[in-house]
């Protein structure tokens, strides 16, 4: 059974009298452990897409099943905590909490679920030494490069020990050198067993992943 | 509670406004709670010396001593008379008042009070001689020269020595001290106690007024106190049929009450509350429209920030708890600190105006839920704003 699945699915959003169809009917899975890269022209649907699979939203119809679970039709609540717990973003803009050290932030999704304080924070130092900044903990986000940024946002997103890890343009803002270094990070993340799913430009960046889709105006081609 | 903590701390500037005019709106409020509780525990105190069980009476109507006038209405005969109709009455003391008297010690000055009583004076308002003894019935009955005086007649004339047995003289008159009065401060209207000399009432008719017949004023004690009230009523029907009083005529006389005394010190408190309360009611009403501006203002400026909450895992009312938290934790350091501030306020009121304030855990109480009700009716629309914020929209490029 693939982690998750997509049936069809389209997005259409309303702007006033107007409709954008901005997913056309995509079909298509991702298998435990795999890497994938999505990549398209600007405007194609992949940011869309990737909030379907993030359960950021619900797809206008078709059907998106996640380890075995229909997400069409869960409460914004349920939805919430399917995020916190199966589902890993990092983000383009990194969005870490700047009035926060780079320790709270790599803990904020064990926050919002009960957890063992205490084996949260082993946790968050030993996230923090795989991603090479444990000399940093006690640094304000501002303090840190964006190289520095983006590892601590990956180290946030698998606290959970989420199975699908979401990356949309992770590599964006960075450059060539350090894009590399977050690559690896992410493969290795990857190697440990987690799904990963990438958004990218860069052939170089796609050139990591086991599989590419390609995306164009709404359609997987 | 953590990062709300240092959420609040990131906008320091914007949570020490709010935190401000909360704090001034705590700090009125908590005065007036204390003002009210120190009125009541003044009145009560003031009621313990004046006796709960004691009746006043005071020659001269209403009116003829709002016009300055003293009129001779009661007599010494009356005191008598009322301790043979009232069976409960245990203690009548009766008071002669003497203004302006010029008393010396050697080359002391000094200028006071003098007060014609009994024995009975110095029990009857519960004032212990602390020094040599009181007066008695037969310093009474032989019209002698002896008298009790205050704390600052004792200061200002005698300094450090004993003034007990020393001859004073109070209007050229030499009077021997037996016995000094303990410290007794203010009374509820303000006029200081312990500047006053008591001679025997029979003394000072004859020597100082002049007078065979009239006094200014006398004390009676009961001993059934829960039935004062009737026997005010009966005191004052008694008087006037004494004193043969016309039906169509006020009462030439007053009298006071312990329940006058709490009815003019509530009254007094009342005004300052009336004041204070408004004032302090604003403050927290527009402190808390600052506070709802400011956080919605946060919450514009905060969206990202909501918007990878989300993203995370938080539930709409993670966000909200959150927020409300952010607003209640400024509330109430402005809780705290207004607190303070009535403290010190109230130092310097007392100070000035000599205002019973009285601070326990009640005025904390009541400044610390009002806060609380300001952070959460002040923080529950931007919360809830904050939680209506879609991820999807917050965190777009
Ligand atoms: N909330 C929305 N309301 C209306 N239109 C939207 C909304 N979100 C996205 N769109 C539209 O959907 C289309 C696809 O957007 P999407 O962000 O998925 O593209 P993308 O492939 O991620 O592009 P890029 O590479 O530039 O990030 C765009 O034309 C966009 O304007
Ligand atoms: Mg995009």
């Amino acid at each position: 059974m693939p982690l998750c699945s997509m049936e069809n699915v389209t997005k259409t959003y309303r702007l006033g009298s107007q409709t954008v169809e901005v997913l056309r009917g995509v079909s298509f899975g991702i298998e435990q452990g795999e890497f994938v890269a999505i990549i398209g022209p600007s405007g194609a649907g992949k940011t869309t897409l990737m909030n379907l699979l993030g359960c950021l939203d619900v797809p206008t119809s078709g059907r998106y099943m996640l380890s075995g679970r229909d997400m069409s039709n869960l409460t914004d609540d349920e939805l919430s905590l399917i995020r916190n717990e199966h589902i890993g973003f990092v983000f383009q803009n990194f969005y870490l909490i700047p009035y926060a050290t780079v320790f709270e932030n790599v803990l904020l999704p064990t926050l919002y679920r009960d957890h063992n304080t205490n084996e949260a924070a082993k946790l968050a130092s030993r996230l923090l030494e795989m991603v090479g900044l444990q000399e940093r903990d006690k640094f304000r986000p501002g303090q840190l490069s964006g190289g520095e940024q983006q590892r601590v946002a990956i180290a946030r997103a698998i606290i959970n020990n989420p199975e699908l890890v979401l990356a949309d343009e992770p590599t964006g803002q960075l450059d060539s050198k350090t894009a590399t270094e977050i690559m690896k990070i992410l493969a290795r993340m990857n190697q440990d067993g987690k799904a990963v799913a990438i958004i990218t430009h860069d052939v170089n960046i796609a050139s990591y992943a086991q599989r590419t889709i390609r995306m164009e105006d709404g359609l997987i081609v | 509670m953590k990062q709300a903590i240092q959420a609040v701390m990131a906008y320091r500037v914007r949570s020490f406004f709010c935190l401000i005019s909360v704090a001034l709106g705590i700090s009125s409020i908590a005065v007036i709670v204390a003002a009210t509780e120190g009125a009541y525990k003044r009145a009560f105190e003031i009621v313990g010396r004046f006796g709960p069980d004691s009746l006043l009476v005071i020659g001269g109507s209403e009116e003829s001593r709002a016009l300055g006038r003293w009129p001779k209405t009661i007599k010494l005969a009356y005191v008598e008379a009322v301790r043979q109709a009232f069976p409960t009455v245990y203690m009548v003391v009766p008071m002669t008042f003497v203004g302006d008297i010029p008393v010396s010690f050697r080359d002391k000055k000094y200028q006071t009070r003098v007060i014609g009583s009994t024995a009975d004076y110095t029990r009857a308002w519960t004032w212990p001689v602390i020094q040599g003894s009181d007066f008695t019935e037969e310093d009474i009955k032989g019209i002698r020269n002896v008298g009790l005086i205050g704390q600052e007649v004792s200061r200002e004339l005698f300094g450090e020595t004993d003034p007990v047995g020393k001859y004073i003289l109070v209007r050229r008159i030499p009077v021997q001290v037996v016995g000094v009065l303990a410290e007794r401060g203010i009374t509820g209207g303000g006029h200081k106690l312990d500047n006053r000399i008591v001679l025997p009432i029979t003394t000072v008719m004859k020597k100082f007024v002049n007078e065979t017949q009239y006094i200014t004023a006398f004390r009676a004690r009961f001993v059934d106190q829960h039935n004062l009230k009737a026997r005010e009523e009966e005191l004052r029907l008694f008087l006037r049929q004494e004193m043969r009083t016309a039906d169509d005529q006020p009462d030439p006389f007053r009298i006071v009450s312990p329940t006058a005394i709490i009815k003019f010190l509530v009254a007094l408190t009342g005004s300052l509350v009336a004041f204070i309360g408004i004032a302090g009611i604003i403050c927290l009403i527009v402190a808390g429209f600052v506070l709802a501006n400011l956080f919605l203002l946060s919450v514009k400026e905060r969206t990202k920030e909501i918007g990878i909450r989300r993203a995370i895992g938080a539930r709409r009312r993670d966000i909200v708890t959150q927020f409300l938290g952010e607003s209640v934790i400024i509330t109430s350091i402005g809780g705290i600190v207004g607190f303070i501030l009535a403290l010190l306020g109230s130092r310097l009121l007392t100070y000035i105006a000599e205002f019973p304030m009285y601070f326990s855990w009640k005025a904390f109480a009541v400044g610390m839920g009002l806060s609380w009700i300001v952070g959460i009716a002040s923080g529950l629309q931007p919360a809830s704003r904050a939680a209506q914020i879609e991820p999807i929209e917050a965190i777009r490029e």
